[in-house]
Parts: C-alpha cells; structure tokens; sequence
C-alpha cells in the first residue's frame, strides 16, 4: 500500500513543480508535448524492463501526468481567449501541415480528463495477469494517442493521433478482452476507422477547397477568410457529423459501443468510453462547426433527432439487458445523446452543457466500469440473473455503486447534473428553426430519458447490491474491493463531486471556447 | 560521348549476374555458395552506390568532387534515349532496394527449399532488375518496351523457377500467357504512336501530338497502351494473373514482382502519360480510363482479399488494392501527385518487403502460407509479430505508420483535381482493407500458437526488419526528408 501511495505521489509531485505558474512562456519543457510523450516514454520504458516492473511504471508515469493535467488546469489563464501554451513547429511546409498544439478552455478540460481517467485506469489495471508487459504497453501508448488529438490543432496531426489511439484499444479489446471479443474488436475498429474515412476526406475537402492553404485549425475556423461556400459546406457537415458521431456512438452507428465495452478489459472500457468516445463531440465542436457553420445551421436541427433517439433508444435497451456491463454500456450510448443534442442546440448553454457532460460522462462513466470489473473480478460473473445481495460483502463497493449510478442519472451534487441541466437550458432558450420551435419540442422527450436511466439505474442497484445473497459462495469468497481497487474508484468519485459542488470553474473554463464560438457563428433565429 | 553515369547502375547489375554466372562453373553442386551471395550483394550495393554519387553530383552535393566528372549535367546517353534524371534516380532507388532485399530473403528461401540452380536464380534477379533500372531512365519507346520485356521475360523464369513444383510451373505459364498477350498489345499500341508521330522519343511524340485532334485511331492506341501496362501493375480488370501468380511463384519472387516490378510500371506510366500523352486530345480520354481501373481495382483487390486463407494470395489482392490507391495519385498528376506517387512506391516497398521477409522466415519454419499458420507468432518471435503488425496497417494506412502519410497524400492530390470521389471510395475500402490486414495480425498477435517453438533468424535479417520497422514508423512522423527527395524527383519531369 505505502509503495503505492509512493509511486502515485512522487510522480505527481515531480511533474506538479516542473512547470511553474508564473514563467509561462519560459518554460523548460514544452507542456503539452510533455503530455504526449510521457505515456510514450513509458511505453518504452515497459518494454525494455523486466515485466514485473511494467505497472509500476505504468502508475508512474500516470501519476505524472495527472500531475501535469492538474497544474495545465490550475495555471490555465482564464482571462485571455485563444489558445495557449501553443507550439507551433512547421512540418511539410508546402503542404500547409505543422505540428501545432494548444489548449482553450474546452481542450484544457478534456486533458484533465484524459489524465484523471488514465491515472484511475493504470490503478484499475493493478491485477493483470496475462502479458503484463504489452498490456502496459498499449494502454500507455493508447493515452498518448488520445493526449495528441485533444492537444492537436492541425488537422493532419489531429486524424493521426486519433487513429494512432483506435490501433491499441484493437489489442487490447482482442488480446485481454472477455467474451466474443475478437468479434467485438473487430467491429468497433471497423466502425471507428469507417466514420474517419470520411473525416480524412473531409479534412483534404477543406483543405484544397479553402482560400487558406493550410491544415491550422485556428487559421480555418474563419470562413470569412476561407470562403467555403454554403453549398460546400452543406454537403461536408453531415458527413463530418456523422465521421464524429461514429466515435461518440451517433444512432444508427453506435453498435460497436455495447459490444466493444461488453468485451473490453476494464481500463480499456474506461479508456474508451472516458476518452475516446468523447473526442467525437469534442471534434464537432472544434472542427465541424467553426469550419462549416452554415452547413451546421442547415442541418443541426435534424441530426438533434438523430442524438435524440440516441439518448431514448438506447435507454430503452439498456432497461432489457441481462448482462451488467452492458447495461452501462448502454448507458453509456445514451449519455453520448444528450452531449450531441446539447451541440445541436447551437446556443450557449447547450454547447457549454455538453462540454460539462463530456467531461462528466467520461469521469462517471469510467468509474462504473472501474466498479463493474472490479465486481465481476471478485464474482466472477456479469449475468444479472446470478446477481444480487452484494451490498452486504463489499459494503464500500456497493457504496461506490450507489454514487456513481446516482452520478449517472444526474442527481444534483454531482457531476451528471450540471452537465444534463445546462443542456435542456439550451434547448430551451435555443432558437427557432425556420419559424419552427424545434428544440422546445424536443427537448421534454429527452428528459424522457433522463427518467428512464433512474429506473434502469435504480434496478441495477437493486439487483446486484441489494435483496437477499443469490449464490451462496459469494458470502464467503467475495471481499470487499482492496486499497488499490477502491483508489482509483474514489478518487473519480470525488473529481465528479467536485464538478457537481463547485462546476463554476469548469463552467467558466468551457465557455471561454464555446462563447467567442457562439459569437462567430450566432444561433438559430 | 556516351556518358556512362547514365547506365553505371545497370552496369554493376549486370556485370555482377556475369560474374555470378561465372563463378557457378567453380561450385560443386551441393556447397552453399557463399561467393555467389556475397557478388550478388557488392553489385546491387554497388549500383545503389553510383546511384547516390551521381545524384548527389548533380544535385552539386556530392563529397567526392573526384566522381563528378560531368558537373552537374544530368547523365544522358544514347544519343537522348537514355537519361538519369532525378525521377529515374528516385525509381531506381526503390527497384535496387527491392532488389536486395529479394536477395535476402532468397538466401533464406533457398534454405528451405534447396535447389541446384542458385547461381542461374541470382543471375536472373539480377538481369531483371538490370531491365527495371533501364526501363526507369528511357526517354523512347523501343528503350521502353525492351527494357520492359528484359524484366518480364525474366519474371516469367522465375515464377516457375520451382521445377518441380506445381503450383510454381502454373503460376510461369499463366504469367507467360497472360504478360506475352499485354506486351504485344502494348507494342501494338506503340506502333500506332508511331505512325502518328513518326518518331519514338517521347518528348517529341508530346509536341508531335501537341496539335493533334482526337481521333479513334489514337484513342484505341492509348486504350491498348494502358490495358498492356495496367496488366504489369495488376490494375483491375486486368489482374486475373495476380494471385495465382503471386501464390505460385516462390516467395522472393513473388516480392520482386510486388515492389520492383510495379514500381517500373508505375516508372512507364509517369513518362509515357505525363510526357508523350499529356496532350489536350487525349489526356481526357485516358485520365478517365484510369479513373476506372483505379476504382475498380480498389474495390476488387480489397474485396475478393477478404476471404483469403493463403498469406501469399492475400498481399496479392492487397497489392492490385494498393495499385488502385497509387493511380489515383498518378492521375491527379502535376508535382502533387507523382510526388505522393513516389513517397507512396517508397513506403510499399519497406512495408511489402519487410512482410515478405517475415513470410519467408516463417514458411522457412513452419513450410506453410496459410494465415491460420500464423497463431501465436508473438510467442514464437515477437519481432516477426510486430513487422506483421506494422508493415500490414501500413499498408492499411492506420497511422502512425509511413502508408498514413502516403495515402493521405494520395487522395489529397485526388482530391486537388476534383476526384472527391475517388479519395471517398479509397479510404472506405481502405477500411475494408483493414479487416483482413487485422486477420493476419490477430493471428500473429492476439491467438495462442500451436506449436511454441520459437522461429530463428539471422542478425542480417533481424537487422533488416528492425530497420524496416523503425522506417515504417519515423515516416509515419517525419516524412519530410523522403518527401522532398520525392519533389525534387517529381519536379524534374516537368523541367
């Protein structure tokens, strides 16, 4: 236990006194390649070392950097607008890529996260049994991948470091995963790689069609100055919608998501559905909209239908399912439509209520499926109907249980709500669309959904932790959850409380980027 | 004068087929003919040697000032008919390395499978690589087509190279039939050029034609030009011969005909097409044709290699695919294009030879090609899983990998002409490509082996995958380097 705490928190504060607040522009070490490559190192360092080192590493180089997502959040400047902590360094020149990364507001919250998941997924990888040393390598590989794309501000480094995260999750869905699991990672890397399909091409669309001549996110975010044509832009915004969408599970592409977390070894799930899943939201509102917005406005209010059956369908289903996984799963899906349908709404609120639900749901959702494991470690079985009275031997856990399940239907006091509740402000205030209130109308069927994921949540818990003890052996083989299981579980818990008491930060963090956006673009009339 | 630089590569490659040749007479028939090896090698490496002089002389950056008797001259020979530019440099490069490392893998080949023809295998490699090289600097028809059929008429020997074994002898016959068939339509074609023109030389055949009004005598001739070559780079519908062939043939051949020969295809098209028929009344016509064939092989490579068991005919189906992808390049054309053409041709040749070479160490072990064969390669020599893994999503073009970058440029100069359409159907096949790459690196990585034995290999060949990986992967990220190599070779044709 105490080599734990001394491998968490030397790291941390290491990498928490590296860069200092007031020298910003001095710094030694560029802080946002830091974040990229440290995983990277580690990666290496794994391979090189004897195996029983690799998780070792592997929380060292976590910790570190949390403690570089905690100091890029404290000593972010919440003044000025733009980007910072920029590095800007030209690649192929004649063809308009650079390696330029930045962070605003938006950015800086999704490394956080990024960093609070991946620290909480090496803590949950503790008990790996089966080829430590390319698990640790993976997984490390895959958080630099994800670090890349939300730091990234060129558009050819953003698809790069997007893919380059999809290639490791297919290993570790296929090599550590449970049940059908090379069909599982299979499907979801099909599925994922086919929605970049399209942004690649609509990246190179953009690219050769725009006055600008270059892949720079913020030189292309003005389509004043790129002259993208409405017609243009109508016929690419679905598409990159739907490219994103594939990630964020959009209805009807998000089948790989149940399947994908049914199969995945837990750090992976968390990983995917903390990480990765949210870049697809992430990417709509950093790519699609600023560089296409007209294509937005024609189409936004249909594809709110489409982030709307997200959110009912998939609650729906999750409310049917035998299996605990992939009711969260499930959930999961459902979560992913409320951010989308908060970016459709195009108002401020709504896009500010979806920034705040990405970073929610990804912390929520990586604590269920930290507890989720770490129950099915201990049970050894995920079938609801074997399920049942587990409150009473692991009484944390089953505590834990109830927080996140409460954190997921959105309770206030924690971070589910804030987002959810911003989201529905949005709609609400959003405007017409030709003359019709659209969002109004839409958005009580969405709270709908929000009943829907109590009752399902609710029955979880009632099943699996409460009522009389199923299996008899689980009186005397099931432990509570250990120092290093809880770890991590509490420490996303209390992230998620921390958004849910005081979200004034984060609020005010995510509308640095989503207010100048709003002002660029303006809302529906 | 004739100036030599401009053939010194072809020299050395052939001078050392002779001297291997001659050397044979030596050998008893069973030792192991080291000498015959290690000639072979000091001739490619040699050619890859005057190569890199002669282009650093001309680029003025050559360190030996001794060398460079010419200045800065391109080298040109034959009264015209040949001539070393940058963009002949840039496609010899990528022929020699293709053929050392057929070379390599062949001394493990012939480990496995011994045979008494060593020295006449070597020679014949040699000879065709020689035809490649030349074919890659003919600035005229006749220079062409015989440099051409010097490298298929040697393809055509070594496919069936394995006397005894069936599936070898059909894969020469069929090669046979089907090249003797395309090499004659070709010809065909270029006589019509001819009769046109009245002259061979390319460049002259462009200003000749420059006038010229579209005729159906002219369009049949380009149809016929393009159907002879598109059979040479497997573009769909004329790669019926592929996976056969490349099943068939044995292993080291089977990689030179992926890599070399496709590259001195691709070398044919770019200064037949981008030379001689880039002319107003015609450019439309074939531009179009191979708007088709590249589609249509992008679809048929990628879909008939989904149910492959057998690892050979697999990078068969991959490599028409892959022949798709760099025609949309090549007929987006200008500097973008051949440049993405030519920074695409390197990348497949690291990414197909280093998977060839693992395939040849593996049936050197296991006797077998079927990707079944492949479980648990990770247990049995890890590097060997990771070459499969890299080079193949490479070839996908999953980054981080080099094929990223290539396919990204590409469908980028696609896309720069208006071919939206044909970067969309490319990447979404690609994606289709990507389910049976993953097979065979599930196989490798993900399955429990059969049979745990670990699979050696010698530090020449670990020393050449490693080398191949670490390529894969720094292109991936830095590309630049190669990518301006690649401009300056792209650029040299339009001067």
């Amino acid at each position: 236990m105490f080599s734990v705490l001394a491998t968490i928190l030397a790291p941390l504060a290491i990498s928490f006194n590296l860069i200092h607040p007031v020298a910003q522009g001095a710094n030694l070490l560029p802080l946002l390649s830091t974040m990229i490559i440290v995983p990277v190192i580690a990666a290496l360092l794994i391979l090189i070392s004897p195996e029983q080192w690799s998780k070792w590493i592997s929380l060292a180089a976590a910790s570190f950097e949390l403690g570089l997502g905690i100091k890029l959040f404290l000593i972010f400047d919440r003044v000025a607008s733009g980007f910072q902590f920029v590095e800007d360094i030209s690649w192929l020149k004649n063809l308009g890529i650079s390696y330029i990364l930045g962070v605003d507001g938006m950015s800086a919250l999704m490394v956080l996260l990024v960093t609070c998941v991946y620290f909480a997924g090496a803590l949950i990888s503790w008990n790996i049994s089966m080829r430590k040393k390319e698990y640790f390598v993976y997984f490390s590989l895959l958080v630099g991948g994800v670090a890349g794309a939300y730091e990234s501000l060129d558009l050819f480094f953003f698809f790069l470091f997007y893919e380059f995260a999809v290639l490791p999750m297919y290993l570790l869905v296929g090599i550590w995963g449970t049940g059908r699991k090379e069909y599982a990672a299979m499907k979801l890397t099909v599925y994922l790689l086919a929605g970049s399909a399209f942004m690649l091409v609509g990246f190179l669309a953009i690219y050769f069609t725009s006055n600008v001549h270059t892949f720079d996110i913020r030189a292309l975010s003005d389509v004043a100055t790129t002259g993208l044509s409405p017609s243009f832009q109508n016929t690419w915004f679905p598409l990159l919608f739907v490219g994103f969408g594939v990630i964020s599970a959009l209805f009807p592409f998000h089948t790989w998501s149940p399947d994908g977390y049914g199969s995945a070894p837990t750090a992976a799930s968390m990983l995917h559905a903390g990480v990765l899943k949210s870049l697809g939201g992430y990417s709509i509102i950093r790519v699609a909209l600023p560089l296409l917005p007209d294509g937005a406005k024609t189409w936004l209010p249909y594809l709110a239908i489409l982030a709307l059956i997200n959110m009912l369908y998939a609650a729906i289903v999750a409310l049917k399912q035998k299996d605990f996984k992939y009711v969260i799963a499930y959930s999961s899906v459902s979560h992913c439509g409320t951010i989308l349908f908060g970016i459709c709404t195009l108002e401020a609120a709504g896009l500010n209520g979806a920034v705040i639900q990405t970073f929610s749901h990804g912390i929520v959702a990586a604590m269920t499926f930290a507890l989720v494991g770490t129950v099915y470690g201990k049970a050894h079985t995920r079938e609801l109907a074997k399920l049942g009275g587990l409150a009473a031997c692991m009484p944390v856990l089953g505590a834990l249980f109830v927080a996140a399940a409460m954190a997921n239907v959105g309770l206030p006091g924690l971070s589910g709500f804030v987002g959810e509740f911003l989201v529905f402000l949005g709609s609400y205030r959003s405007g017409f669309h030709g003359g019709f209130p659209i969002f109004q109308a839409l958005f009580p069927i969405g709270v709908v959904a929000i009943v829907l994921t109590a009752i399902y949540y609710l029955r979880l818990v009632q099943i699996v932790f409460f009522g009389g003890i199923k299996d008899p052996h689980f009186k005397e083989e099931v432990k509570d959850g250990s120092f290093v299981e809880i770890l991590p579980i509490a420490f996303l818990l209390i992230v998620s409380l921390a958004v849910g008491l005081y979200p004034k930060p984060f609020v005010d963090m995510s509308n640095l980027s989503i207010a100048p956006l709003i002002d660029h673009i303006g809302g529906f009339k | 004068m004739i100036q030599y630089q401009a053939f010194l590569p072809e020299i050395w490659l052939v001078g050392a087929a002779f001297l291997v040749l001659i050397f044979e007479l030596f050998y008893k028939s069973n030792s192991d003919r080291g000498l015959l090896k290690a000639v072979a090698v000091v001739g490619v490496v040699g050619a890859l040697l005057s190569l890199g002089c002669e282009l650093g002389c001309v680029s003025g950056g050559c360190p030996v000032q001794a060398c460079c008797s010419m200045g800065t001259t391109v080298p040109t020979a034959f009264g015209g008919f040949l001539k070393t530019d940058a963009l002949a440099a840039f496609f010899k490069l990528i022929i020699l390395l293709a053929t050392l490392l057929t070379l390599l893998i062949s001394f493990r080949y012939f480990k496995a499978n011994p045979t008494f023809y060593v020295a006449e295998f070597i020679a014949i490699i040699l000879f065709s690589a020689a035809g490649a090289s030349v074919l890659t600097s003919a600035q005229e028809i006749i220079t062409l087509y015989v440099a051409l059929e010097t490298l298929t008429i040697s393809s055509y020997l070594l496919a069936a190279f394995m006397k005894k074994d069936k599936s070898s002898n059909e894969a020469g016959m069929k090669y046979l039939l089907l090249g003797a068939f395309s090499s004659a339509l070709l010809l065909f074609g270029f006589s019509y050029l001819y009769g046109f023109t009245g002259t061979t030389v390319i460049a002259d055949i462009g200003k000749a034609l420059a006038t010229q009004v579209s005729s159906p005598l002219l369009t049949l001739a380009v149809i016929m030009i393009v159907a002879g070559l598109a059979f040479k780079i497997s573009l769909a519908p004329f790669h019926m011969w592929t996976p056969d062939v490349y099943e068939g043939s044995p292993t080291p051949v089977t990689a030179f005909l992926s890599v070399a020969s496709k590259t001195a295809g691709f070398a044919a098209f770019v200064r037949l097409f981008w030379v001689g028929l880039s002319v107003p009344a015609l450019q439309p016509t074939w531009i179009g044709l191979f708007a088709v064939l590249a589609v249509l092989s992008i679809i048929l490579g990628n879909l008939e290699a989904l149910p492959q068991r057998n690892i050979k005919r697999l990078m068969a189906y991959s490599s028409i695919a892959q022949a798709g992808y760099i025609s949309a390049g090549f007929l987006a054309g200008g500097q973008l294009g051949l440049t993405a053409v030519l920074f695409y041709l390197f990348v497949y040749l690291f990414a197909n030879m280093s998977v060839f070479l693992a395939i040849a160490i593996v049936n050197g072990k296991t006797g077998t090609d079927q990707i079944e064969d492949y479980a648990g390669i990770w247990k049995r020599s890890p590097l060997i899983g990771v070459v499969l893994l890299v080079g193949l999503l490479s070839l996908a073009g999953v980054p981080p990998f080099a094929g990223f970058s290539g396919k990204w440029y590409l469908f980028g100069a696609a896309i720069s002409k208006g071919y939206t359409w044909i970067a969309l159907v490319g990447m979404i096949f690609s994606v289709v490509s990507l389910y049976y790459y993953l097979q065979v690196a599930r196989q490798a990585l993900v399955s429990e082996p059969k049979d745990p034995s670990p699979i050696e290999m010698n530090w020449v060949e670990r020393a050449v995958l490693v080398i191949s990986v670490v390529f894969i992967v720094t292109l991936g990220f830095w590309p630049t380097p190669v990518m301006q190599m690649a401009q300056t070779a792209a650029s040299s044709l339009f001067n």
